[in-house]
């Protein structure tokens, strides 16, 4: 039985050895009084999950705390954001990651036990990432007029990750305001998409920036529009949506959104230690040159104004979803 | 030679040295628990490497993926617990040997031809990613559609015993896969308004359910029988085996690297590919699933094929073509690096020098792996009464640390109980887990390819490829029927010899 | 032998797959005519069969169908040539049911005791089952549970609900 002990011995002591530690740091003080948990409602891998372990990395060092990020994927990010709103003993050290998701869950789920809105205290908007509107290298189009008149006339094709992404969405919006002719292709995940576009399987997609930004530049996408309010400093040539006017488009403007959330039973002072923190982490270098890479800007939304913005976010994908006949009954 | 230097500057630095062993060491250990995949530990190494220089974060991130890889196969084979998915298939013989006191055959040949695997997989990533890539571009729903439907054939090679309970067991996997939302349209399938289930039944629950939750069942259903101490110190791997064993290997790897080279299908369906074209071209066909260790040969170098070959979209294209390259590329974008065509043009150097740590990592590999093995293959010597209570709570943490939700540890129980009633009747696991992998990529590819061709059917005849794989597909069906009908000659011709019938 | 016996002389030459088979079929009904029908939607407009979210659970309903008919059938005519994995000697029911205990306590009480009181509890439970004779090995139980919900949840920071409170 000796060779089991040294069994679990090596084992146990090469994990221990070979992760290092990441021991508690929290030292007497108001808030945080223990861990807090950042909760992905995500699986790992996406932009989501990347940004909050880099967020995390960085509160860490700003809170004094340690923070523990734990993915909670499930139905769109609502599975997640629905155990946060239940509230629960550690309600108080729990904060979430909310994204476009936590909009259009609202919209499409059927059913669901939270409010988005007042559920929440809406802590920081950290990171907003433009969608591109891209055509593969040898289509046709050069302008987002030229694709519109073509779509009104024959069927076209859009992908995205999957249905209820922001990139779904986004399509469908375009579609309406439009009033074009396109068919949803879904995959699962951008990672998935991004082939059939590349290879022209489908005739445009209103991917996200960094999914697409490389491909941009090397000539092998053609990027005709970007989603958001101004153009992106990243491809200043490229005109916005919104420039466009016509169509009904002067007031397309979709974001990829990233923030922190908690239930609303979050103390008050945790929110103000919270938003500093948040703060030095979103001014720190290595934050800078990660919002850079993924060509987004920071999120300048705090608190009240954050909550506004969901409110018509939610409003907005609400009405989308019910037009597309997405809404679950 | 300018480049030659900052090539070896980049890459000649203690730092990285180092990170491909740690990136192994956990790699091997974390894949080895049940529950604890080689996807969670990258997820959890990456902050680690906000702070690294970029050639050594990635390396740690790649030495994990590959140690992990491995590292579920150790668990599969010991336990009949596979510590990650890719290596469900290595169980299918590795734990029948390891029944047999033979474990650490098992295990020496399971990492022999992980580290054959890496080696080529690692080879076709620096030499051919340029072409792979391309044909990873000219892969889109109907080519996939049809890549599918012939690993489906599979079922029919996997399905020993009884052609109709494999067919039955994959039908089942098929059904369960359903459930969740659906792609295309996001209606509700049989998730009976459980929020649960509306991302699909989760895969990490399911496969340990199936295969450790039953043979734990048994044991206690069993009248206890003496413990057989397995001989752990006992014979590896001749030389003779390995040798038998190298053309399912070499043949294994090979469609590791395609498959790793498309994104989207997994190490898991090529594992079970390739285990099955050994088997199909195997002699001794009847001892696969009993215990043939080039069983274990070919599932193992099938899924490790797969590890490099994944980083042929991801450096090339910026595709992650799994979960694991995902997060890799995640790394890459922290450091200010966006993989794709420009990272070839403007970061040659540093792409050299990561080719450069990814063949050290085979190496390194090869070691961490035998020194594993030593201590592993103890565990074959611990008697099961006291093994087996600790696996079932390594089973019930594991499944519960995937989604962090007590409702995965109800999966895991409820698929067990599933897994025993398959035994009891006699229905192979195997398929049903075909079944569940291939299934919702057969109905997407199927959808869209009719949303892409807008319904126009000559979409699945459009070009070379696709018929490649038809031909495939008719040709593994035939082969299949030719088998079964000369079989059942033989069979009679038996029957009707004088004194040999009933 | 666990099961019905099957012997040569009845019509029936393996009772398993009969009852297996007849347990399909009649889940595949379920499935074709209730599960199917009740709980998958389908969009308003469809402009092809193949894209309707019921098309494959139909098809995989149908030849469920048909293949327990033909394992019933099979059940019938072939006695099943290899199913040496399937006889066993049973062992004393006490053992089953502690073994069957713990499996509950992991699913009812994982929540509510936490990972490590449940671990403890379950572990106990499979030794007491099996029976484990060796007095330190007990110590195991508790040893286990503890050591690897901290390996977890501080070495690895992977979160386990630890304790209940």
């Amino acid at each position: 039985m000796k060779k089991l002990l040294n069994v679990l011995c090596a084992a146990t002591c090469g994990g221990a050895v070979a992760l290092t530690l990441s021991v508690s740091t929290a030292q007497a003080q108001e808030w945080p009084s223990d861990d807090v948990r950042l909760v992905v409602p995500y699986a790992p891998g996406g932009t989501t999950d990347v940004l909050s372990r880099r967020v995390a990395d960085l509160l860490k060092e700003e809170l004094d705390a340690n923070i523990v990020v734990e993915n909670r994927p499930g139905a769109g990010s609502t599975v997640a954001t629905g155990r946060l709103a239940r509230g629960g003993r550690d309600a108080d050290h729990t904060i979430l990651m909310a994204s476009p998701g936590h909009a259009i869950g609202a919209a499409i789920y059927p059913n669901l036990t939270y409010d988005p809105v007042e559920d929440f205290v809406f802590i920081q908007n950290m990171l907003n990432i433009p969608n591109v509107m891209v055509v593969p290298a040898d289509s046709p189009y050069d302008t987002p007029l030229e694709f519109i008149e073509a779509a009104q006339d024959q069927n076209m094709s859009f992908s995205s990750s999957g249905v209820g992404s922001s990139i779904h969405m986004s399509g469908e919006l375009f579609k309406t305001m439009t009033g074009s002719d396109m068919t949803h292709v879904p995959f699962a995940g951008s990672g998935a998409a991004l082939p059939a576009l590349l290879g022209g399987d489908v005739d445009v997609s209103f991917e996200n920036m960094p999914t697409v930004f490389s491909h941009i530049q090397s000539g092998d996408l053609k990027a005709l529009a970007v989603t958001s309010e101004e153009r992106s400093q990243y491809l200043p040539d490229v005109p916005t949506l919104k420039e466009i006017g016509e169509h009904g488009l002067d007031d397309f403007v979709t974001t990829a959104w990233f923030g922190l959330i908690a239930h609303e039973s979050f103390p008050e002072e945790a929110v103000t230690t919270m938003q500093e923190a948040l703060q030095a982490v979103m001014e720190r270098e290595e934050f800078t040159s990660f919002v850079e890479q993924l060509g987004g800007e920071k999120g300048t939304r705090a608190g009240d104004e954050f909550k506004a913005f969901i409110a018509s976010e939610v409003e907005r994908w609400d009405a989308v979803a019910e037009q597309a006949g997405l809404r679950q009954e | 030679m300018e480049n030659l230097t900052e090539v070896l500057q980049l890459f000649l630095a203690a730092e990285n040295f180092l990170a491909i062993a740690v990136g192994v060491i956990v790699g091997v250990t974390v894949g080895s628990i049940p529950g604890l995949t080689a996807t969670m530990a990258v997820a959890l190494a990456l902050p680690f490497t906000f702070s690294m220089e970029p050639v050594a974060a990635i390396l740690l991130l790649v030495g994990i993926y590959k140690g992990g890889m491995y590292g579920g196969s150790i668990t599969a084979i010991l336990i009949r617990t596979p510590g990650s998915p890719a290596s469900a298939c290595t169980l299918l013989d590795g734990y029948p040997l390891a029944q047999q006191g033979e474990a650490k055959k098992a295990l020496k040949m399971a990492l022999y031809s992980s580290v054959i695997a890496d080696f080529i997989s690692n080879i076709a990533l620096i030499f051919f990613a340029a072409y792979l890539a391309k044909i990873a571009l000219n892969f889109g729903a109907p080519e996939f559609f049809w890549l599918i439907c012939f690993s489906l054939t599979i079922i029919i090679s996997l399905a020993s015993g009884s052609m109709i309970k494999g067919l039955i067991a994959a039908l089942l996997g098929i059904l369960f896969s359903l459930v969740g939302l659906d792609s295309v349209f996001g209606s509700q399938r049989l998730t009976f308004g459980n929020y649960n289930l509306m991302d699909s039944i989760s895969f990490i629950p399911l496969l340990i359910g199936l295969f450790a939750i039953p043979e734990i069942i048994e044991f206690y259903r069993k009248k206890v029988v003496p413990h057989l101490r397995a001989k752990a110190s006992g014979a590896g791997v001749s030389l003779g085996e390995l040798k038998r064993s190298l053309k399912s290997i070499v043949r294994g790897s090979l469609i590791g690297v395609c498959i790793g080279a498309i994104p989207g299908t997994g190490a898991t369906a090529a594992a079970f590919i390739s285990y099955s074209d050994a088997k199909r071209r195997s002699p001794n066909r009847e001892r696969f699933g009993k215990g043939e260790v080039e069983g274990v040969a070919a599932s193992e170098a099938g899924n490790n094929g797969v590890a490099g070959a994944t980083m042929i979209p991801l450096l090339s294209l910026g595709i992650p073509g799994d979960v694991i390259t995902a997060i890799i590329l995640g790394a890459f974008m922290v450091h200010g690096l966006t993989p794709g065509p420009l990272l070839f043009q403007e970061n040659l150097p540093l792409i050299y020098a990561l080719f450069l740590g990814i063949m050290l990592s085979s190496l390194i590999l090869l070691v961490v792996g035998n020194a594993a093995i030593r201590y592993f293959s103890l565990i074959a010597d611990i008697p099961k009464s006291i093994l087996f209570p600790i696996v079932l709570m390594f089973c019930v943490y594991g499944a519960y640390a995937v989604n962090n939700d007590t409702f995965d540890v109800w999966l895991m129980l409820g698929f067990g109980l599933l897994g025993y009633v398959f035994n009891r009747t006699g229905i192979p696991a195997a398929p049903f887990l075909i079944g569940f992998i291939l299934g919702p990529m057969f109905e997407d590819n199927l959808r869209r390819s009719l949303l892409i061709g807008s319904n126009d059917l000559s979409i699945f005849v459009r070009g070379p490829i696709t018929w490649f794989f038809i031909a495939l597909t008719v040709g593994s069906i035939l082969l299949a029927l030719y088998r079964f009908v000369s079989s059942r000659h033989k069979a009679k011709r038996e029957v009707s010899e004088p004194g040999s019938g009933v | 032998m666990t099961g019905p016996q099957s012997s040569g002389g009845s019509p029936i030459k393996d009772a398993w797959d009969v009852i297996a088979g007849a347990m399909l079929l009649a889940f595949s009904l379920v499935l074709l005519f209730y599960l199917i029908p009740e709980h998958i939607g389908v969009p308003p407009v469809m402009q092809n069969p193949m894209m309707s979210p019921r098309w494959l659970p139909t098809i995989v309903g149908w030849l469920l169908l048909a293949f327990s008919l033909l394992l019933i059938a099979q059940g019938f005519l072939t006695a099943d040539s290899d199913d040496s994995g399937r006889r066993f000697e049973r062992g004393p029911w006490l053992r089953f049911a502690l073994m069957g205990l713990a499996l509950v306590v992991y699913v009812g009480l994982f929540e509510l005791l936490g990972a490590i009181l449940s671990g403890i509890l379950a572990t106990l439970l499979l030794f007491i089952a099996h029976p484990v004779r060796t007095w330190w090995v007990y110590s195991l139980a508790i040893a286990f549970p503890l050591g690897v919900s901290l390996l977890f949840t501080e070495v690895m920071n992977v979160p386990l609900p630890t304790l209940p409170f």
